[in-house]
């Protein structure tokens, strides 16, 4: 477990540094999907193979092909003509950084017990136990989500309409 | 029902798979070169120069380098250099008839201007060579065909011409 | 014996061959590693050849002509001289373009194509990755295979590139929702996403593992998804969406000759060219192979158990025997379908996935609701009415967006 959890781990954490520092973008959302693939890996590592597949179907497969396509309506995609930006506070940017870093990582370091592995893997939910939790008692924020998603689909539906034609322009 | 234009044209497809296997009439690949090829009397290609005895291919070519088809060729792709005898006195035949068969557009101009009947339509298509200029540019000697294969490509033709040529000696001889 | 149960002839095999090893556990390791994945690579880029060939003379007889029939006999070493023309065409690369993507997007897409084929169950445990999530993860692979698309027509620096591969990312993303829409109805009532439980229960268990053939027979085929009126209509929506998936006729537009010069296609050429028509057949396998385990029984087939065996499980002809032969089917079928349809205009191809393929597939969703809970004589012809009471009607709402009637005064 180890080894995985280290490769995969190294993986993520190079895909989202390239994510951020690369000039061309889209070689940085190109190392930005990569990183979400990583995080499917340790999704897989932590038994949970539903919500790895559903990470690579829904971030790869779609939120990543909508960065890619709102990166290509912008001009300056190669990133060639921007000099580096070398701001003088940077400073207080990696200060900010340590600090929000260190508030993340203070609750892991302060757990009890993360030596010792997980007391069973045979306690991964299967889909059917994902299901069941999901329709009771979770069921609110499903339907919540559905309608957030029926919403979205409606607004989408009238921003792609063609727009209203007055009743007295005259006829071509 | 809706979508039944789609299995009708199924039926049509499936009937042509199958039947290609049953019936000859629906395959129609000629399987060149091996079946042979469709070349009909009336195909012409590149021109080529008549001659009218086999024993003496260069002496009885009828063209007497009139270089009347050398200015009537559209895109100028006939050389003709006339000969001479050792005294330099002009001879009525081509030392050098030059056609570049890439730049001929097979138009037959030079055939309908020749007033000796010289000069007529191959068929013949498979010209293809290695070297790009050098072997598209025929010389006289691989030019010079006999009248008998000209009887051949295009019968009718060769006839008419054979009529013509033979009514021509006969009004000298007659006047 | 061995030969008890033909159809896991090769598991026993290898079974045996692993426990004569059992002593080198790193050994065993690494030979399950490469018995999961080297099959496949070696078997499906064959099938891909024998593919490219039955096209080619396929489409060639019914369009009342011979196919290639020069290279071997009839035609059979063509696939072998398109391999060598296309590892000697000059590899080009557009110097304005971008040189690392330009050469990752034929990689890129091949690797969930061949990724994907591993939840797929060629026969009684012979899946290379059995996993419980099997159809999700099919699903979330092969939707990776809309980046490359989008990669290989950015970095073509082509306009008509760019606008192909928009298209055919477009085209893909549409229609993976009637797919997915379509598979809903098996997982719901099937209960599992598990592809080897899907198979098994497309089975009627106590007729196969009974004792008189005929039962056998029928018992393996009665209970196929397809012979149910949700399973029909699913099977229809999910092999139509599967031929927008892989950009096949009629829906090809993406890299049609005559429309956008093979679209993001354009810049490739020589192997990378392969890598891409690879990729798509390798798709066009799996997603066949995956409508053969949803809805066509997967492995199970008219078979009977051989007479000299005890084992209840065991089957004359192997599963993978009826597994492959089932995939060709299909795979013939889109190959006649490419043959006879001509091609979609791409706002015809969207509006087919959203106005059409979709309505219908949620009400298949409520059909197969409907079924679960009604009595079977009630549910299977009511299923088959009121699915094509809905077909027609669909049809006819969206009679009005293909435009007036043509007359063609001079044609």
């Amino acid at each position: 477990m180890n080894a995985a959890f280290l490769i995969l781990s190294l993986l993520a954490v190079a895909g989202a540094l390239l994510a951020i520092r690369l000039h061309n973008l889209v070689h940085a959302t190109l190392s930005l999907m990569f990183f979400f693939v990583a995080l499917a890996g340790l999704f897989v590592l932590l038994m949970a193979e539903f919500i790895a597949a559903v990470q690579i179907l829904v971030y790869v497969g779609a939120v990543g092909i909508l960065i890619l396509f709102a990166i290509m309506l912008t001009p300056h995609v190669t990133g060639e003509n921007h000099g580096r930006l070398c701001s003088r506070g940077w400073i207080w940017g990696l200060a900010g950084a340590g600090a929000v870093f260190l508030i993340l990582i203070a609750p892991v370091l302060l757990m009890a017990g993360l030596d010792t592995p997980p007391a069973t893997a045979a306690l991964s939910p299967s889909v059917r136990e994902i299901g069941l939790v999901l329709m009771t008692p979770y069921g609110i924020a499903l339907l919540v989500m559905a309608l957030l998603l029926t919403a979205a689909l409606v607004g989408a539906v009238v921003a792609a309409s063609p727009p209203a034609r007055d009743k007295d322009e005259p006829k071509p | 029902m809706l979508g039944s234009g789609i299995f009708k044209g199924l039926a049509v497809t499936a009937k042509n798979f199958f039947g290609s296997y049953f019936c000859k009439s629906r395959l129609t690949t000629l399987q060149y070169p091996e079946a042979g090829n469709t070349i009909t009397a009336f195909s012409r290609n590149i021109p080529f120069l008549v001659f009218d005895s086999e024993e003496a291919p260069l002496d009885t070519l009828r063209c007497v380098s009139c270089k009347i088809c050398e200015k009537e060729c559209p895109p100028q792709c006939i050389y003709i250099v006339q000969d001479k005898d050792a005294n330099g006195k002009a001879l009525k035949q081509p030392r050098i008839f030059d056609i570049d068969i890439s730049v001929c557009m097979g138009c037959q101009i030079c055939v309908e201007v020749c007033p000796f009947e010289a000069i007529k339509m191959d068929s013949t298509f498979e010209l293809a060579g290695a070297d790009r200029f050098a072997d598209l540019l025929l010389h006289r000697d691989q030019l010079a065909k006999p009248n008998t294969y000209f009887h051949k490509i295009h019968p009718a033709e060769a006839q008419e011409v054979d009529a013509r040529l033979a009514a021509k000696q006969k009004k000298p001889a007659a006047a | 014996m061995i030969l008890d149960n033909p159809d896991q002839l090769i598991v026993n095999l290898v079974q045996q061959g692993l426990d004569l090893l059992s002593g080198f556990p790193i050994v065993v390791l690494v030979l399950c590693l490469l018995l999961s994945t080297v099959p496949l690579i070696a078997i499906f880029p064959a099938c891909f050849a024998i593919t490219t060939w039955l096209e080619r003379k396929g489409l060639a007889r019914i369009q009342n002509r011979i196919g290639p029939n020069r290279a071997g006999w009839f035609g059979l070493l063509q696939p072998v001289a398109d391999g060598i023309k296309m590892l000697l065409k000059e590899d080009i690369v557009p110097r304005a373009g971008d040189q690392l993507t330009h050469f990752l997007a034929p990689v890129l897409l091949l690797v969930p194509a061949f990724t994907v084929l591993a939840v797929l169950p060629f026969s009684r445990n012979m899946t290379p990755a059995a996993a419980d999530t099997g159809v999700i993860l099919f699903f979330a692979i092969g939707s990776v295979s809309t980046l490359p698309v989008f990669l290989a027509g950015w970095s073509s620096h082509n306009k008509y590139s760019l606008l192909g591969g928009m298209r055919a990312i477009a085209q893909m993303v549409s229609y993976e929702i009637p797919l997915v829409l379509s598979t809903v109805t098996v997982v719901m009532l099937t209960g599992s996403l598990n592809t080897v439980r899907i198979v098994e229960a497309q089975q009627v268990s106590s007729w196969v593992l009974g004792d008189n053939a005929a039962l056998q027979i029928l018992g393996q085929v009665l209970k196929w998804n397809v012979f149910t009126p949700w399973g029909f209509i699913g099977f229809l929506i999910f092999f139509v969406a599967s031929l927008a998936e892989v950009n096949r006729c009629p829906f090809d537009l993406p890299e049609a000759d005559s429309e956008i010069v093979a679209g993001h296609l354009t810049e490739y050429s020589g192997f990378k060219y392969a890598l891409f028509f690879m990729a798509e057949y390798i798709s066009a396998f799996a997603i066949s192979g995956l409508a053969v385990t949803l809805f066509l029984g997967g492995w199970s087939g008219p078979n009977i158990r051989p007479w000299w065996s005890d084992d209840p499980q065991a089957l004359l002809i192997p599963g993978f025997v009826w597994f492959f032969l089932k995939m060709f089917a299909l795979i013939l079928a889109m190959i006649w379908i490419r043959g006879t349809l001509p091609r979609l205009r791409v706002d015809h191809l969207m509006g087919f996935a959203w106005k059409f393929l979709m309505p219908l597939a949620l009400l298949n969703i409520f059909v197969a609701g409907a079924y679960y809970y009604l009595p079977r004589w009630i549910g299977w012809p009511a299923g088959f009415v009121v699915l094509y009471v809905c077909y027609e009607w669909l049809g006819r709402i969206n009679r009005g967006s293909l435009g007036p009637k043509r007359t063609y005064r001079y044609a």
